[in-house]
């Protein structure tokens, strides 16, 4: 007898507002905003889902075992639950296997940081390797600092040269309703500023407070529920080693290695939306390289406009990145373009690419396809 | 499409190991579990990591710097956490990659170096920042409690208790990666100093250091691995709110909700009688007693006498534990996937001395936080 | 009130594994060592080489001295990587001496030692400037090798700022300005909910309305702990206690106080009558109470 996994698609996506302090809010408020906003329209209540598996840090949390004390406002109370300790898209993987195995139907997957209630650097120097790494005051801002010294010398291109990529993200934030964001920073010092050269306050990825939940089914219950049904066509993850100092100078291998794992025979620069996720303006650069969505030291070029693939139409990780909950905000920005949610017309897009990345320096890499069912 | 588990690895464990890092560590049960599967790196398309909460080793996302220890770089490798359940909830992680079509084999590798950090203050931080840490004594002063409740309602006395602290010490002598080996009496477990009573030095387990890995894969592909594939037929994992209303934690709902899923998967309708051997999580021995209960080898206030049958030691009708459990060895993070090897080795007839004779059929079960993640798994010799 | 601020601090050994331990052990005596790797040699030594997961097979003395291959400047300071002569890996590290003109890709660069070895990579204070000196090529097996560390103590701080949201807000500042305690009924079981919460945890219904809530209840679990570890913040033996007050369903969790420790065993049992203790304090947290007691004359 020949197995088939089953189709999984979008039942619906939601999340909070993203702004870089809700400090009126606890986690659980963030969550259950969220949660109840994905349920909302689609006619399923708490009771339909099957499972939650989520994805949430304990030391940006403050906690142990973190989902212990959010089980409630994840409406997983007596559920099975899993918690991935990884960016949400991870999560959001792990869903998509449940549902293909065919042992559960609907999946709930949530995924939030409150990156405010502890400062970024702590969080990020936790992740390494405690003899040779930490000791030696390296960051997340010097180990992009690092990778762009040798991206920009390879690549032959100036610092000035990536002001476009953090203008074309931050323009996007602006005209996206769920990042709190007036105005592109007009601050001298958030463009020129250097912050771990040749890279300044402009070319790193703000961390911002926020939820996203996503609502996954069995294609057939999905069709029930939804008008413009989004399968899941493929995903993907890979990692790369743990030494900064080992990794490729100025390339992301493991994100290429998650995108051919994911795509199959399919090219990146089929896909109508690519919605990324980076840590700063280089490596947004590498990752779209990565993915086969430019050729390598060329993903600059792809913010002339006019390509075939929108990159990022939502802004994003860069003005916003709610470090837990990055790659499912992408994957909600897609799913929500594709099923006609949020600003585009219906019929505009069909495919769309979703990227997530979590470690340190982007250690690991992870790709999820998506269309609108034909 | 049926899962089995196809190799096992354990570290031998122990109080303190200073010759390895703990990515060291968590490789040394890969490099066996590999071994018993005839099987490299290169034939593992994926890596679930499980261990226990990342503040107890002060390397956040652990994974990440295990991986160059593994050789697992280009993989997908994905950590899932659940306390001191999480090995379990790592190898149903794995179940769903096979059978969702993510992967062909996986390794599960589950681990903790407790000897490196401050571990009940580690635990304490489970607790709410704003409601109660500050009376935090790890999870213990909380199961401590709970076990106080169940001794007036069900009869879980200080004395039966102590049988499972003397049965499972005795169990845990057969067995070579045990790291506490030694017996004790009744008598000694009662009169053993007090750490919140009525939890005493006797029913808590050693502190660990260790690791275990596992090997999963499907149908013909575990059958042309091993010609001793264990298979799993049942394995679910389920969570409580940690305050929801009523919450009276006499039993564990959530782990009975996880039996009877399980359960009605493996086709199990007298838990008690179809199983030959149990492998339980038991981090305090009070837990053993509740989980009889909770699993259904007795009824609700059972358990006492269960134990003091003698039915759950080695030679009885169903031996749970013969690995000796959490009181040979806790290296939490691991503790869960211990349990799950060990029966996987007892249904393939590889547990050497603490083999149950024509142990076919194994119940598994492992939880974590505070009493409120509870998995379940069921293993045999037999593809359902 | 928006915020609380709460710091995790504990202190660590680690263990760097048998390679690591060497390296780190040598920089204290001013020698940069190396690890084999097959045909790969790694700088630190490291007992697994990351790109391909293979065993250090033995070590390697390298001269402590290379060229920078890459640098960032920040304001702690400059880091850059060092590919040290004969290594095949960079070498991360601090790069010390340099006027910022002169660092350039391809500069030659030297060890610049600690003046006292405190037993971490920072016996080796980074890489400075050095002419083109004599070096020596990697030298295999190095003689007289020191033990490897085997335990590096670390102490990990950790500050957050927690907020306390609506919920707990409005019931700590009831705590400290009233002493009142404030839970929400869940819109659909009627449950009341402490503390407060915006969603039933059961129903997954949101909470209604806010109802006052005395501190007297009774004990639903109840322990005496009597064991001491690092970290801990109150002072053994007590009696660790989870209350449901009176007319709520949920737990709070604090001590049972004002009893002989002698007796706690007895004297507090699942179902004592307990009422709260106010302290003088006024923080707007459980600390407020100092602790509860045995209602006189009630059930124990």
């Amino acid at each position: 007898m020949s197995y088939a996994p089953r189709p999984v698609a979008v039942v619906n996506s939601a999340q909070t507002l993203f702004k870089p302090s809700w400090a009126d809010r606890q986690h659980v408020d963030l969550i259950s905003e969220a949660v109840t906003g994905v349920l909302k329209g689609t006619g399923l209540r708490i009771d339909d889902v099957d499972f939650v598996i989520d994805s949430g840090s304990d030391f940006l949390d403050g906690r142990s075992i973190s989902n212990c004390g959010f089980l409630g406002a994840m409406g997983a109370h007596h559920k099975e639950e899993s918690r991935v300790e990884e960016d949400g898209l991870w999560a959001l993987s792990y869903a998509m296997n449940k549902i293909a195995s065919g042992s559960a139907s609907v999946g709930l997957v949530v995924a939030y940081a409150k990156p405010s209630e502890l400062d970024a650097r702590s969080f990020w120097c936790t992740l390494l390797e405690p003899f040779t790494q930490r000791p030696v005051g390296l960051d997340h801002l010097s180990a992009a600092g690092l990778y762009a010294h040798r991206y920009l010398t390879a690549a032959g291109l100036k610092p000035k040269d990536l002001e476009v990529v953090a203008r074309h993200a931050w323009e996007a934030a602006v005209r996206n309703p769920n990042v709190d964001l007036d105005e592109v920073p007009s601050a001298e010092p958030f463009w020129h500023e250097r912050v771990a050269s040749p890279l300044h306050g402009s070319d790193f990825a703000r961390p911002v407070d926020g939820a996203v939940a996503v609502l996954l089914a069995a294609a057939d219950v999905a069709d029930q529920i939804t008008t413009r049904p989004v399968r899941l066509t493929g995903h993907g993850s890979a990692i790369d080693q743990h030494f900064l100092a080992a990794r490729e100078a100025d390339a992301l291998p493991a994100c290429a290695a998650a995108a051919r794992m994911a795509l199959g025979t399919a090219r990146a620069t089929a896909f109508d939306i690519a919605e990324v996720s980076a840590t700063s303006t280089v490596g947004e650069l590498m990752v779209l390289e990565a993915l086969g969505l430019a050729p390598r030291h060329k993903a600059l070029d792809l913010y002339d406009g006019g390509g075939a693939t929108a990159v990022n139409p939502s802004g994003g990780a860069l003005p916003a990145d709610p470090i837990m909950a990055t790659g499912l905000a992408r994957f909600h920005e897609a799913a929500a373009r594709l099923a006609g949610r949020s600003g585009f017309a219906a019929g505009e897009a069909r495919t769309a690419l979703v990227h997530g990345t979590g470690g340190f320096a982007m250690q690991n890499h992870c790709v999820v396809t998506m269309e609108v069912a034909a | 499409m049926s899962i089995a588990i196809v190799g096992t690895g354990q570290t031998a464990h122990a109080r303190r190991r200073t010759d390895v890092s703990q990515a060291g560590l968590a490789r040394e049960a890969v490099v066996e579990a590999l071994q018993d599967a005839g099987l490299t790196m290169d034939d593992i398309d994926s890596v679930v990591v499980a261990s226990g909460p990342a503040m107890f080793g002060a390397v956040n996302q652990p994974e990440k710097w295990l991986v160059d220890a593994l050789g697992a770089r280009f993989k997908p490798v994905v950590r899932v956490t659940s306390g001191g359940g999480t090995g379990l909830a790592g190898a149903l992680a794995a179940v769903n990659q096979i059978k969702g079509g993510a992967a062909r084999r996986v390794l599960v590798v589950a681990y903790d170096k407790l000897s490196e950090g401050a571990l009940q203050a580690s635990i304490s931080t489970l607790y709410d920042p704003f409601w109660g840490r500050e009376f935090a004594v790890g999870i213990m002063g909380f199961s401590a409690a709970y076990w106080r409740a169940r001794m007036d309602r069900l009869g879980h006395t200080q004395e039966a208790a102590a049988m499972v602290a003397v049965k499972n010490r005795r169990h845990a002598l057969a067995n070579p990666k045990a790291h506490v080996r030694k017996e004790v009496t009744v008598e000694e477990v009662l009169a053993s100093r007090p750490l919140c009573w009525p939890i005493k030095v006797l029913d808590v387990p050693p502190i660990s250091d260790g690791a275990c890995a596992v090997i999963l894969a499907a149908d013909e592909d575990a059958l042309a691995i091993t010609d001793t594939p264990a298979w799993i037929n049942g394995m679910a994992y389920y969570s409580e709110a940690d305050n929801g209303a009523d919450r009276s934690m006499l039993q564990s709902e959530p782990l009975q909700i996880a039996a009877a899923r399980v359960y009605r998967d493996a086709g199990i309708t007298n838990p008690f009688r179809q199983f030959d051997v149990a492998e339980l999580q038991e981090p305090y021995t009070c837990f053993e007693l509740s989980y009889y209960e909770g699993l259904g080898l007795c009824p609700a206030g059972g358990a006492a006498d269960l134990v003091a049958s003698g039915e759950t030691a080695m030679g009885g009708s169903l031996p749970v534990n013969p690995s000796g459990g959490c009181m040979g060895a806790n290296p939490i993070g691991a503790t869960a996937l211990i349990r799950l090897a060990e029966a996987a080795m007892q249904v393939t007839g590889k547990a050497g001395r603490h083999q149950v004779p024509g142990a076919s059929l194994a119940l598994v079960q492992a939880g974590g936080g505070w009493a409120n993640l509870r998995g379940v798994a069921v293993v045999s010799s037999e593809k359902r | 009130m928006t915020t609380m601020a709460t710091r995790i601090q504990m202190p660590y050994t680690l263990t760097p594994g048998e390679a690591t331990g060497v390296f780190l052990a040598e920089l204290g005596r001013r020698r940069l060592i190396g690890s084999r790797h097959g045909d790969r040699i790694l700088v630190p030594a490291q007992d697994f080489d990351g790109s391909t997961g293979e065993p250090a097979e033995g070590f390697v003395e390298l001269a402590p001295a290379g060229r920078l291959e890459a640098f960032t400047v920040t304001a702690q300071g400059v880091l850059g990587l060092v590919l040290v002569d004969g290594a095949d890996v960079p070498f991360l590290h601090r790069i010390v001496g340099f006027a910022e003109a002169d660092l350039t890709i391809g500069a030659r660069v030297a060890a610049v030692w600690a003046d006292e070895p405190t037993g971490s990579v920072l016996d080796l204070a980074g890489f400075g400037p050095a002419g083109d000196g004599p070096g020596f090529k990697p030298r295999i097996a190095p003689d007289g090798l020191a033990q490897p560390f085997e335990q590096v103590e670390y102490t990990m701080t950790l500050d957050y700022q927690h907020s306390y949201g609506h919920y707990y807000g409005t019931l700590f500042d009831a705590v400290r300005t009233d002493r009142r305690l404030r839970g929400v009924k869940c819109s659909q079981c009627r449950r009341t909910l402490l503390p407060p919460r915006a969603r039933c945890d059961v129903c997954f219904a949101p909470t209604a309305e806010w109802v006052d809530v005395e501190a007297v209840g009774v004990v639903q679990a109840c322990s005496v702990v009597h064991i001491e570890f690092i970290g801990q913040r109150l002072k053994p033996p007590y009696v660790y206690a989870e209350l449901v007050l009176d007319g709520t369903s949920t737990r709070l969790i604090h001590m049972v106080g004002g009893i002989d420790p002698a007796e706690a065993r007895t004297a507090v049992a699942p179902g004592s009558r307990v009422r709260a203790v106010w302290s003088d304090r006024r923080t707007g947290s459980l600390a407020d109470i100092d602790y509860f007691e045995l209602i006189p004359g009630e059930p124990s």
